[in-house]
């Protein structure tokens, strides 16, 4: 049992013999279970966000005044979202999406998405595919507002990709908003 | 009693050895040679048969290979069994960072007591959470000492419950930012790619 034939063809002598297969067996079986116990079946992931914590001015260097980028503001409202592009305190443009009725379990805004990608390839500032950049977006929401339907619209934020070239020359998909909380 | 009545059956003899002489013993009670002959393989067909192993190794070998292709060394990324996380299709992997994890009533950072997410909750406005800050910056520190000669990657991970309310995210979030960690990530569970062994991490 558990015997391999090595069999050469000689013609005098019969080369057969049998290697034990039952060790191997073992140190398979033993690796297998090894494995399948320390394995990890997980499906969790993250959405990244960006805290924009402006830090003091630097009295040596002196401040040259540009051009504000725009800033997508979105606002959660109660039967609404509103898109708004900014740049500085000038509103640039102002869309609102109907929340629906039933958002569903998982809570998910296809039509938010949908009009994020549009109103990014309209006004979106960083589309080269070797800016590194991303236009930020920044989150305004009522304090109520339970966290799912944050993360519901984080989701629909971060559909919309563009084509990235990474220092190594590979190309690689990246969101075009990053997100922030409104904070006053 | 005779010593003759043991001759018919000497494995009952109390004086005998209990050690015999190393052979065959299947069936060996039964009187009838031809009985003796088929279980010692010497009439007709051999009772023994060789399994055909090959095909059980490849499969093993596979699933060995399938296994170490997704092993992971880096272990299992602990969710506190109180927080129910979000679902969201967007997401990239999670990564080795802090985790602050945030139920119906405590924040937790590597499971830690770090704040009370019910004081948030009655104060009714955005704080910077004192306990969450100090740990939190402490964490920076320790990592600044051991790792003197590289840049702060600032990541933190939230682990918070679907059912949180806005107010408490955004005060998380805010202290975080505050203690230097301005790269916020929200883990979600993620759905459209199911289950997958965490591997390459």
């Amino acid at each position: 049992m558990g015997g391999v034939d090595v069999e050469s063809g000689g013609k005098k002598r019969s080369m057969n013999s049998e290697i034990n297969m039952i060790p191997f067996i073992d140190l398979l079986m033993v690796t297998v279970a090894f494995l399948l116990i320390t394995a990890v079946w997980v499906n969790n992931s993250r959405i990244n966000a960006n805290a924009q914590v402006p830090g003091p001015p630097d009295p040596t260097q002196e401040v040259t005044p540009q051009t504000p980028e725009k800033v997508l503001n979105l606002h959660l409202g109660a039967d609404e979202f509103t898109i708004t592009w900014k740049q500085g305190a000038t509103v640039v443009s102002e869309v609102k999406v109907p929340k629906p009725s039933d958002p569903g379990n998982p809570v998910r805004y296809p039509d938010l998405a949908k009009k994020l990608g549009e109103e990014w390839k309209q006004h979106g500032g960083h589309r080269d595919p070797s800016d590194k950049k991303v236009d930020q977006a920044i989150l305004q929401v009522d304090n109520r507002t339970p966290y799912k339907e944050i993360v519901a619209v984080l989701d629909a934020l971060y559909a919309t990709k563009r084509e990235l070239v990474l220092p190594s020359g590979a190309k690689d998909e990246v969101p075009v908003f990053n997100m922030t909380f409104s904070v006053r | 009693m005779s010593a003759d009545r043991y001759d018919a059956f000497p494995d009952h003899d109390p004086h005998s050895h209990a050690i015999h002489q190393p052979g065959k013993r299947l069936m060996h009670h039964v009187p009838l040679r031809f009985v003796w002959n088929k279980v010692a393989g010497g009439g007709g067909h051999s009772v023994n048969a060789s399994l055909n192993l090959t095909a059980y190794i490849d499969f093993l070998l596979v699933t060995v290979i399938f296994l170490l292709q997704t092993f992971s060394a880096s272990g299992e990324v602990a969710v506190d069994k109180n927080v129910s996380l979000p679902k969201a299709e967007n997401a990239e992997d999670v990564i080795d960072a802090p985790m602050v994890a945030v139920n119906g009533n405590q924040v937790l950072v590597d499971g830690q007591l770090a704040g009370s997410t019910r004081a948030i909750e009655e104060v009714g406005r955005m704080q910077k959470v004192d306990e969450l800050f100090n740990i939190l910056k402490a964490k920076r520190e320790l990592w600044k000492q051991v790792q003197p000669d590289k840049d702060f990657p600032g990541v933190v991970i939230l682990q918070i419950d679907e059912e949180v309310p806005a107010i408490v995210v955004k005060s998380v979030f805010q202290t975080a930012a505050y203690a230097g960690y301005p790269n916020v990530s929200f883990m979600v569970q993620k759905i459209g790619g199911g289950s997958k062994p965490a591997g390459g991490e």
